[in-house]
């Protein structure tokens, strides 16, 4: 399956990912920039926050309650943010726009 | 040019402190990386434990608490039940209880709010390293590494400068308690066993026990609820507050965590200052280098050697069954070494990147808070370092700390040329 990474720059990193990876996995395989993930998907750094592009935030569900407790705490949140740790990739999400936001 | 080169014999024992003392042992580390991956240390001083020294299980078995757990003990030594409930902090514990009061405080610590203390680290800086420069030659982790932090903890915190001499004793009483030079209370000689409900079974634990109730005291009085031990103090999001033993215990993990590494990480960070010149070169062109450095800084330094787990269930690994009840260590210091993750790692290289280091505990739930600070630290220190010297060369022997937990230069003779 094919994800998407726009950056804060305007350029744009498109990779393969795997299924059974979540979406914090597939962007350090890819060297997403941006995308730190200290924490493992543990929902303890709140460093893997996205904006899920509109036309896929139904698709990826809203946040759960911890994961929001935590989107509280970065800069730039907004209806869209979700921590993609939090996000399983599987075969509905194939072709995946998100965008890293500028920190 | 070799950095340092180690000293032990490839088969060092690792539960013994005095190993450590000569510097981490990696040439064992590198036998038990290629050899025996999860290796059965043998441990006179309690039970036997599993060493796990590959990148990849560390990375692999931090993710997973639930089957390997911080709630029965975080470091190598054994606790009773009941030492365990007195001396614990949140670093003891697992998600969702572990999450609950990691939540309280993420946003003091974290990256947004760190960066407005720059210009203050950045005054700090100026001030030791005109009056340790001036000196010629001495030993820099007590006049430079040891000073920074020790500071910025009485910014972090809200504690007045005047105590923080104090302080920073008693932390060092607590986290190198295995070190004479810091403690009367040796932890692993010790005849007493009256301290076992203390933090770090040690008398420091008492003092500063003291000291934080009579801190809080006077803010209550004054009516200031600032900072960040006011923070822990709040309850959860679901009514539920932390004892007064727990914060006890918190307050002395602030003062012991918050301060001895990030003073080895600037000490290391000098120590490989001292033998690839080529460094304060890269660090005088500036630019893109600040990016990277002072992860690798930390990567090289890894003042957290390992940390322990427990197995909460039997598992079968490397051909080996893991009993549940079964201590783990995971030894950072030989992950941020294993050259299957670390190109040339005994090398520093500034540039490096990515660079996923596992100095901060990184992809488990109890990755190091202070993350952020220390980075930022790290990388200010260095920055005005390299403003003000032309050189740095060794000026004797260096000395580490006599423990097998936190890995660090404590004394580092050297001799600048400022410019």
């Amino acid at each position: 399956m094919k994800v998407t990474w726009k950056l804060p720059g305007g350029e744009a990193v498109t990779a393969q990912a795997d299924y059974g990876q979540n979406l914090m996995e597939a962007a350090q395989a890819n060297d997403v920039p941006g995308i730190v993930g200290e924490c493992g998907g543990s929902l303890a750094c709140a460093t893997c926050h996205v904006h899920v592009a509109p036309e896929w935030t139904e698709i990826c569900g809203e946040a759960g309650e911890f994961e929001d407790a935590m989107l509280d705490l970065v800069e730039n949140k907004q209806d869209c943010s979700r921590l993609s740790c939090q996000i399983e990739l599987a075969p509905q999400l194939d072709g995946l726009v998100v965008s890293v936001p500028a920190d | 040019m070799t950095i340092w080169t180690p000293q032990d014999d490839g088969h060092a024992d690792l539960s013994s402190h005095d190993t450590f003392a000569n510097g981490a042992p990696h040439n064992t580390f590198a036998r038990l990386r290629r050899d025996d991956p999860l290796h059965w240390t043998e441990y006179e001083g309690g039970k036997n434990f599993w060493s796990v020294t590959r990148y990849e299980d560390i990375t692999q078995m931090n993710k997973q608490a639930d089957l390997f757990s911080s709630a029965r003990g975080i470091r190598m030594e054994d606790q009773s039940y009941e030492e365990y409930l007195a001396r614990r902090t949140f670093q003891e514990t697992d998600p969702p209880e572990h999450s609950k009061v990691r939540m309280k405080l993420l946003k003091a610590f974290s990256k947004t709010t760190m960066a407005q203390y720059e210009e203050d680290i950045r005054t700090l800086c100026a001030e030791i390293l005109d009056q340790a420069l001036a000196k010629g030659t001495f030993d820099a982790t007590k006049e430079i590494a040891r000073q920074l932090p020790m500071r910025m903890l009485g910014r972090v915190v809200g504690l007045p400068d005047a105590d923080l001499p104090w302080l920073v004793e008693k932390g060092d009483a607590l986290i190198a308690n295995t070190d004479p030079d810091f403690t009367s209370h040796v932890l692993d000689k010790m005849q007493t066993d009256e301290y076992r409900m203390m933090p770090f079974n040690s008398p420091a634990g008492a003092e500063l026990y003291v000291y934080a109730k009579e801190l809080m005291a006077e803010k209550e009085r004054k009516g200031d609820t600032s900072g960040v031990l006011n923070l822990i103090l709040e309850p959860a999001k679901d009514g539920s507050t932390i004892t007064e033993t727990e914060f006890r215990n918190f307050f002395c993990l602030l003062v012991a965590a918050g301060n001895d590494t990030t003073r080895y990480s600037i000490a290391a960070g000098i120590q490989a200052l001292c033998h690839q010149p080529e460094l304060l070169d890269q660090m005088q062109t500036g630019g893109a280098v600040w990016e990277t450095a002072a992860d690798e800084i930390i990567r090289w330094a890894t003042p957290a050697l390992y940390f322990r787990r427990t197995a909460t269930r039997d598992v079968e690994m490397h051909g080996k069954t893991i009993r549940e009840g079964d201590k783990l260590l995971y030894w950072f210091i030989s992950a941020n070494r294993d050259e299957s993750q670390f190109e040339d790692p005994f090398r520093v290289d500034l540039m490096r990147s990515p660079n996923r280091h596992l100095s901060f505990g990184q992809f488990g739930p109890h990755v190091c808070l202070g993350m952020w600070l220390a980075r930022l630290e790290v990388t200010v220190l260095f920055q005005e370092l390299a403003k003000r010297i032309k050189s740095i060369e060794p000026a004797g022997p260096q000395k580490f700390l006599r423990s097998n937990f936190v890995g660090g230069i404590k004394e580092l003779p050297v001799k600048v040329e400022a410019i």
